[in-house]
């Protein structure tokens, strides 16, 4: 699944894997600044969506009459 | 009286001709009335007779039409052809029974809602529970109904991305339950995988709301392939649609806060975690700081600790290289005897001449005796 197709309930439980992550006892610290960084990005990236996108509303075409 | 102008006829062809007659002048009536000796023939042929205070008439329909609960002392509208049998018998043919009154009403959902409720068709355990973020859901409603909008306008307010497909369809009159039912069938049937489908209405008099107590309705309802989420009437008003479907919301607007987070409280909820995460990181830091500090204090200490070894052990060295010197040894009184172009002092013999070094004097001296110790 490519980042486009993730929808946000997707990018909030990576975040929620991310944030576990930091609760292991001994984060290797190379590695806790670069998932902070993916943590930051998914963040922002989850903020923009909800900002940004609208919902797209369309009538069935079929006749129910 | 000329006999001869009265028409004259068998009995069918009189029949006949009656039923044309009446067809012609009464293709479709609606009479209102209660509902008298109600019974069911066969399990599909429905009987009963519509009473008022002075008379009555008998009504026929299939079974499968009656789409409300009939009891004796409901009052009713029938929609019907009125039709002489070809035994004489004059009968309603019923196309569409309406209940008329609240009581009636409340009567039909008591007795209809007894019997779903044998079925287990209300039991909780039947209910799916709904996604919290869903991508796309069907809307079964009226595009021009005030609930509808307010759904929508709530929806706006609350979330992002959500695809909404929409079936416009009457939600009140008699045929309102058929356009809902094939709605939902269409729905059901598509090749889109939808998270939740949603009957919304906004509110109504009983009558008016009497269509979401409709027993093919609500068991289409029951039957649905996606979770069913109602948004019918007011908080107050609860339908059998209601109760069959998998989750119930009070209004229409409710259905939209059901069924969709609020934007703000999931950013809220995006930036505590973000923050937990960077106190982690903080701790994290310092811990490793801590640690190199540590670690640097107790390089230092073994260097130093190593240091002071290696100086003891170069101080023991010199204090024995000081011992072994030979000025020291003359120092203590002792002298240092050598042969002459450095020959062994072991193999001297008498008559040798040997040096004598004391610490101020060499002293030159000849060998007048040698013994073995």
């Amino acid at each position: 699944m490519s980042k486009n197709d993730k929808t946000i309930a997707d990018k909030l439980h990576e975040l929620d894997e991310l944030v576990l992550w930091f609760e292991c006892e001994d984060l290797p610290i190379e590695e806790a600044v670069k998932k902070f960084a993916e943590a930051e990005q998914l963040a922002e990236n989850i903020q923009a969506e909800l900002e940004k996108l609208e919902n797209k509303i369309e009538q069935i075409k079929e006749k129910f009459n | 009286m000329d006999f001869a102008k009265i028409p004259q006829f068998s009995v069918s062809d009189f029949i006949a001709v009656t039923n044309q007659t009446l067809e012609y002048a009464y293709q479709s009536v609606q009479i209102v009335g209660e509902v008298q000796s109600f019974k069911v023939n066969q399990g599909k042929f429905v009987f009963f007779d519509l009473k008022d205070e002075e008379s009555s008439v008998g009504c026929f329909m299939m079974l499968f039409s009656l789409r409300v609960a009939l009891e004796d002392g409901m009052k009713v509208m029938v929609q019907a052809t009125p039709k002489l049998t070809k035994f004489g018998k004059f009968s309603l043919t019923i196309q569409h029974i309406q209940l008329v009154g609240e009581g009636t009403i409340k009567r039909n959902f008591e007795l209809l809602h007894g019997r779903l409720q044998k079925e287990g068709l209300f039991d909780e355990a039947r209910k799916r529970i709904l996604p919290s973020m869903p991508t796309r859901v069907a809307v079964i409603s009226s595009m021009q109904s005030a609930g509808y909008k307010d759904f929508i306008k709530i929806i706006d307010e609350r979330w992002s991305g959500l695809h909404i497909d929409v079936a416009h369809v009457q939600v009140q009159g008699a045929e309102a339950p058929n356009q809902i039912i094939k709605a939902l069938e269409h729905i059901n049937q598509s090749s889109i995988v939808y998270d939740v489908v949603l009957i919304l209405r906004g509110g109504g008099s009983a009558d008016d709301l009497s269509v979401f107590n409709d027993e093919q309705l609500v068991r289409a309802v029951a039957g649905s392939r996606f979770p069913t989420l109602t948004g019918i009437g007011h908080e107050v008003d609860t339908t059998l649609v209601d109760l069959v479907a998998d989750r119930r919301a009070s209004t229409p607007s409710n259905a939209a806060q059901i069924l969709v987070p609020d934007r703000g409280a999931v950013v809220d909820i995006v930036n505590t975690k973000l923050v937990r995460v960077l106190g982690v990181m903080e701790r994290r830091v310092d811990t490793a700081s801590q640690k190199v500090a540590q670690d640097t204090e107790f390089m230092a200490r073994q260097i130093i600790g190593r240091k002071q070894t290696l100086e003891s052990q170069l101080e023991a060295l010199r204090r024995t290289l000081r011992q072994l010197d030979p000025e020291q040894v003359l120092n203590r009184g002792y002298s240092i005897v050598r042969r002459e172009n450095g020959l062994e002092l072991e193999e001297v013999q008498v008559g040798d001449m040997v040096a004598i070094e004391t610490k101020k004097n060499i002293i030159k001296s000849e060998v007048i005796d040698v013994k073995k110790r």
